[in-house]
């Protein structure tokens, strides 16, 4: 979750980000670093995540929840 | 030591792609097959025709400093000669501008391009493979021609081995011949999850004339570019794309 949160924080442009953290609230979280997360989601976590599925995170631990769960899929 | 039939070493044989391009080139060639992950690399062997009579090559692309000693340990440990080489490993980062870390900048570069001029330096030493490369097929990107939001590390990287191979085909002629593949999107298994979203499936079918492509349509071209039919071939981006990039239809 650690390593998670580093990722995420260096897609945003964060000095850190922590899981309450609500994605939307930063400006930097466009369409850009959508494609990124998506990209970052792939190659680090080996899994497929769609801009659809990112419809429904609100915060970084849903992402990171998200996550575990299409890796168990 | 060189008396063996010479052997195609095909760098990335464990994806997608690279799988295909093994498994077309098997048909007239005994291969090396490189890849990082051994497990996968048997699989890619066991699909190919003879899977006895190609070897293996595993190594990590990101230890770039590595790449020519072990290569040149493998060839004359086994006395092995290689006449074609095929690069199709590859490392993709999607990151802003902004987060480009010099770890993946140098990540991209090492493993899509360094790793290829490598080896084939190591390929035209004399005392390792002497006077035995023939030809060249490096597998770049249509990003290395245009622009993508995020993919700044990519196309450059894919642009750095476009432009080896100008400088190369001049340099090696006319006993090697070195030529780019600049392929469009190709369903991989990366690729299928993205079908899941009809907005994506939607864009590509606007924007692909011919539709998506398969790895085999990358791997016929680089057949045909390793063969003798291609002999007067050099130097060229040959781009495989659907006609991805000359279409300018208004959406």
């Amino acid at each position: 979750m650690n390593d998670f949160c580093t990722k995420i924080a260096e897609i945003l442009d964060a000095e850190s980000v922590n899981e309450n953290d609500v994605l939307g609230d930063f400006q930097e979280w466009d369409s850009l670093s959508v494609l990124s997360t998506i990209a970052m989601l792939d190659a680090k976590y080996g899994v497929n995540v769609t801009a659809m599925d990112l419809k429904d995170v609100q915060t970084v631990a849903d992402l990171w929840n998200l996550t575990q769960a299409k890796k168990k899929a | 030591m060189s008396q063996q039939p010479p052997y195609t070493l095909v760098t990335g044989a464990s994806s997608g792609i690279g799988r295909a391009i093994a498994e077309r080139l098997v048909r007239s060639r005994r291969l090396i097959l490189h890849g990082r992950d051994n497990g996968r690399l048997e699989e890619t062997r066991s699909a190919c025709a003879r899977p006895e009579s190609h070897l293996l090559w595993t190594h990590d692309f990101r230890q770039v400093a590595q790449v020519a000693p072990a290569l040149t340990g493998l060839l004359i440990g086994q006395g092995m000669a290689v006449d074609g080489f095929v690069h199709c490993a590859g490392a993709v980062h999607v990151l802003p501008a902004r987060s480009a870390r010099l770890e993946a900048v140098l990540e991209s570069l090492n493993v899509n391009y360094v790793a290829a001029q490598q080896i084939i330096a190591t390929l035209l030493k004399k005392r390792v493979n002497p006077g035995r490369l023939r030809s060249v097929v490096v597998i770049s990107s249509i990003w290395s021609q245009f622009g993508a939001r995020g993919h700044s590390l990519y196309c450059a990287s894919k642009a750095a081995l476009d432009g080896m191979v100008r400088a190369l085909a001049v340099e090696l002629a006319p006993d090697v011949r070195v030529n780019s593949v600049l392929p469009g999107a190709v369903r991989t298994p990366m690729a299928e999850a993205a079908l899941a979203d009809p907005r994506i499936v939607e864009g590509l079918r606007q924007n692909y004339p011919l539709g998506l492509g398969q790895p085999a349509d990358v791997a016929a071209a680089v057949e045909f570019l390793m063969s003798e039919d291609a002999r007067w071939i050099t130097g060229q981006q040959f781009v495989v794309d659907g006609g991805r990039t000359v279409n300018m239809s208004h959406k």
